[in-house]
């Protein structure tokens, strides 16, 4: 029990990296993809946030990013294997467009998490580690405070500029 | 089963904050977290390749509705 309480706090680690990794190479903190990603931002920067960091959390609610991604790929690796992670990458495609997002953020999240999913359970891991673990990862950035998870992401965009 | 335990319990969690918090800016970033918990959950629940679609199609359709409602939030389409 101990175990996969340690194994799902791990994949929450890895699972956080790759997808705030992904979203900032694709520059998600840059501009609201649609003007009500805008809007989130200002409230968050209105709260005390980072306008950076509220964009891109913005633009997480607003499109399925790399972290829908992450997530759709450990639940498609857990029902099929990498046949079904790479299915959940062409869902998040498909669910990219339907958002009026022009990126491809989510769909490269969801091919590369598939990879790393898949590598994980030949370690040991489970991929119901990560479907929990994303949870966990996500509800650190959007979840808990807005004001610091958005600092720390503006932060971490200032690195990439 | 505890991965199950713990996406019910976020998506309990979130659920409180989105009632809680009272700017809509702000309240949809918990109801995103609580969407990723749902969408967990109904995988966790339901081994099979269907569930995989469940769960896309209710993460992209709430996403959508975020989506429209922050739209609209933050004045809707200017003509």
């Amino acid at each position: 029990m101990l175990g996969e309480i340690l194994h799902i706090l791990a994949a929450a680690i890895i699972s956080w990296i790759l997808f705030v990794t992904v979203d900032i190479f694709f520059r998600l903190p840059e501009a609201g993809g649609v003007s009500g990603a805008s809007a989130i931002a200002r409230d968050i920067e209105a709260g005390g946030g980072a306008l950076a960091g509220g964009t891109m959390m913005g633009n997480i609610v607003c499109s399925p990013d790399a972290s829908a991604g992450t997530l759709l790929a450990a639940c498609g690796v857990y029902v099929a294997g990498i046949p079904g992670g790479l299915a959940a990458a062409a869902l998040v495609f498909i669910g990219n467009r339907i958002c009026h997002d022009p990126g491809y953020a989510g769909t490269t999240g969801a091919v590369l998490a598939t990879f790393v999913v898949y590598a994980s359970t030949l370690v040991g891991f489970s991929a119901t580690d990560f479907i929990a673990g994303m949870v966990i990862a996500i509800l650190t950035i959007q979840g808990l405070s807005h004001t610091h998870a958005s600092r720390l992401l503006a932060r971490l965009w200032r690195v990439r500029q | 089963m505890i991965a199950l335990y713990i996406v019910a319990g976020v998506a309990v969690f979130a659920a409180i904050r989105v009632i809680v918090e009272r700017n809509t800016g702000r309240k949809l970033p918990y109801a995103n977290v609580l969407n990723f918990a749902v969408a967990g959950t109904i995988v966790l629940l339901l081994n099979h390749p269907l569930a995989l679609v469940a769960a896309a199609a209710y993460f992209v359709g709430s996403t959508l509705e975020a989506n429209a409602v922050a739209s609209t939030y933050a004045g809707g389409m200017k003509r």
